[in-house]
């Protein structure tokens, strides 16, 4: 019992003594967050998943961001992947130079960059007005983001194209009509 | 003895139909322009499909012209309550061709979500969404809050366009005509517009840190569910997306705006001073109060924010958006659905009563909820006084009126539709073993035209219960009239002789 007693302990001074990137995370996935975000609230925890939206620059040097854990990131719908639910995200804050240098964002237009997210999880921030993020430390990018190709389909623009088509000759009809 | 309709009936229905249609098609030229500029194809050829099959639909449908194209009531109410069936399903065409949901149902359902403004979604991977798809589920909030027919009737005058004014649930006629009613409604939407994209824009682009193009597409998307009280955001974390009070204090001022009638708008607009008599202002904001105070006394009891600043900006803007009828959330929906006990009661009762009449929000409305309040008053003072004491009772909206039986019957009649709305999908909701508070929130969510919602409302809920609250969103924004003439005109085509 002392023995357990003195090997926390020591666990507690070393997380405090050393740096906080440095200090061991525990792996966290977004959904669990969500699910039950006041467990973490406080500790330094690893979360994966694709940067999407906007990264916005504040003038406090912190940029902010929005980490996606679904499975969009690694089954786009625009490269086959099937709708697999709503998206599952939280907020993430950086210092501003972390994230400067990575690809932009997921969109429509492109998968964001995979990243494992380090940080201190904040649950109900009483400096932020009840705000609930990921204050992160360190962005490790583990797949960097790419752009997707997207075609209109022909037989939509051919039906839409000849409809609109009819729509005019429809239009026409009427007006000669209410003309004479 | 029914009348059965004759043709001239269904080709006049029919002619009104197509005019409506074509300013759909007309509309969808907007996100097809945001298309084509963004460089999103194919979202593009889905909104030149969506034009023209409205278009063509539009125009088949007014090339035999009634005799005379002026609408009686029970026409005006068949077609509104149409135009609220057929203009989604119109609109989901180009939410069905992007991928981005599982069931034919689905797109429907936000469709149906988006015009009615009540902001419920069933979209997967929004934030991959094509930025003109976007714009489209906002626009629909627009067109929707306005009033479908309302954009009809700037556009074409024409007879019998009051029972159409009405049939969307609106009753404050500000001028004589109804065209020029149409046209204010849509010059205060214009103005709040200007006002709430510049400012959630800069906000955006100053605050926030966002690049031009993205700052101005979240002004534009959040002002049109904001000021229509719809509740789609372009993300899907909602408003938590932003972490910034600046940003939500904008959306507030632009959710109060859209909850307030558009008599009142008027009334303001000429710096009347009667808004502090009037029965609607006082009745919501005493709702208002009440319902804060039970949320904010619910999370407090709870323990669940530290600071008073945390609990009353996340308290406030869950309050303001359930009672305006937004829908937006700054928390997640397993975390809304955590809330419980007092909080969860006041969301709940929020969204019940809604906004006020002639309003872009649902529910109940102020105006009714404080009409039942000063009729039950009467009735206990008729009971206290001695028998044959005559008791007057006098409300000011837009003038003083005197409350008279025939009034009394028809708020309470309305008020109760709305009870049986809610406790229909609440009850549908159980069928399907919901927690009996799920039930009941998600049902009056739908009902009310909010779209807050505790994570019940899922592109895996039961295909029944999405027809079910596609049915209370869609009767909860027309209030029922327009509803039951649609259903006794059937009636009557079927057995009328």
């Amino acid at each position: 019992m002392m023995r357990r007693v003195a090997l926390t302990g020591i666990v507690i001074i070393l997380q405090v003594l050393m740096p906080g990137e440095a200090r061991a995370a525990t792996d966290v996935t977004v959904a669990a967050l969500l699910v039950d975000g006041a467990v973490y609230d406080g500790q330094t925890i690893s979360v994966v998943g694709e940067l999407i939206g906007d990264y916005g620059f504040r003038r406090d040097g912190s940029a902010w961001s929005q980490l996606n854990g679904d499975t969009y990131a690694t089954a786009p719908l625009l490269e086959g992947g099937r709708p697999n639910g709503a998206n599952v995200g939280i907020g993430v804050r950086v210092p501003a130079a972390i994230i400067e240098d990575l690809d932009p964002p997921g969109d429509y237009h492109r998968r964001g960059p995979l990243v494992r997210a380090t940080g201190t999880w904040r649950y109900h921030d009483e400096d932020r007005g009840g705000e609930t993020y990921l204050d992160a430390v360190n962005l490790e990018v583990l797949e960097q983001g790419r752009e997707f190709d997207e075609t209109a389909e022909p037989a939509v623009v051919a039906a839409g194209a000849s409809l609109l088509v009819l729509a005019l000759w429809f239009g026409y009809r009427i007006r000669k009509r209410s003309a004479g | 003895m029914l009348i059965r309709p004759n043709r001239e009936d269904l080709r006049l229905i029919g002619y009104n139909l197509g005019r409506i249609l074509v300013v759909v098609a007309v509309a969808g030229l907007l996100p097809l322009t945001w298309a084509l500029i963004a460089g999103e194809s194919a979202p593009a050829a889905s909104f030149l499909l969506m034009i023209g099959i409205s278009a063509a639909l539009g125009y088949l449908m007014m090339q035999r012209p009634p005799q005379t194209t002026r609408l009686d009531w029970s026409h005006g109410m068949v077609v509104v309550s149409l135009t609220w069936l057929i203009v989604p399903a119109i609109g989901a065409i180009p939410l069905e061709l992007s991928g981005h949901y599982g069931s034919f149902i689905d797109p429907y359902f936000d469709a149906m979500s988006g015009l009615t403004t009540s902001g419920l979604a069933l979209i997967q991977d929004l934030d991959h969404l094509a930025t003109s798809l976007n714009f489209w589920r906002h626009l629909l909030h627009f067109l929707g809050g306005q009033g479908i027919v309302i954009a009809v009737l700037s556009v074409f005058a024409g007879g019998g366009a009051m029972t159409l004014y009405y049939g969307e649930a609106r009753d404050d006629q500000i001028f004589p005509s109804v065209r020029s009613t149409a046209r204010f409604i849509w010059l205060v939407s214009a103005v709040h517009g200007a006002f709430g994209i510049v400012a959630l824009s800069a906000v955006g682009y100053f605050v926030l840190g966002f690049r031009p193009f993205r700052a101005i597409f979240h002004g534009v998307t959040i002002f049109m569910a904001a000021f229509d009280t719809g509740g789609f955001a372009p993300q899907s974390s909602s408003v938590g997306y932003y972490h910034s009070a600046a940003f939500e204090a904008v959306t507030a001022v632009l959710m109060i705006a859209g909850a307030l009638s558009f008599g009142l708008h008027f009334a303001l607009w000429r710096g009347r001073r009667q808004v502090v008599d009037n029965l609607e202002v006082r009745t919501i904001l005493t709702t208002f109060l009440g319902t804060l105070l039970l949320t904010l006394g619910g999370l407090a009891s709870a323990g669940l924010y530290q600071s008073l600043f945390g609990l009353t900006r996340q308290g406030l803007f869950q309050v303001l958006s359930a009672h305006s009828g937004t829908g937006f959330a700054t928390i997640p929906s397993t975390e809304l659905a955590s809330w419980g006990g007092l909080a969860f009661g006041g969301i709940a009762i929020a969204m019940a009563l809604g906004g006020m009449a002639s309003s872009t929000a649902g529910g109940v409305k102020s105006l009714r909820v404080g009409l039942t309040i000063k009729a039950l008053s009467s009735q206990v003072r008729q009971v206290l006084l001695p028998e044959g004491a005559v008791i007057s009772t006098r409300y000011w909206h837009h003038g003083w009126k005197q409350l008279n039986p025939g009034l009394i019957q028809a708020v309470m009649g309305v008020s109760l539709l709305y009870v049986a709305l809610y406790v229909l999908g609440t009850g549908v909701g159980l069928m399907y073993h919901l927690p009996l508070g799920s039930a009941l929130f998600e049902s009056v969510s739908a009902g009310a035209n909010v779209g807050l919602s505790v994570g019940v409302v899922d592109p895996t809920m039961p295909f029944f219960l999405k027809l079910t609250y596609i049915f209370a969103m869609w009767a909860g924004r027309l209030e029922f009239v327009a509803i039951f003439s649609l259903v006794g005109f059937v009636f009557s085509l079927v057995r009328g002789k």
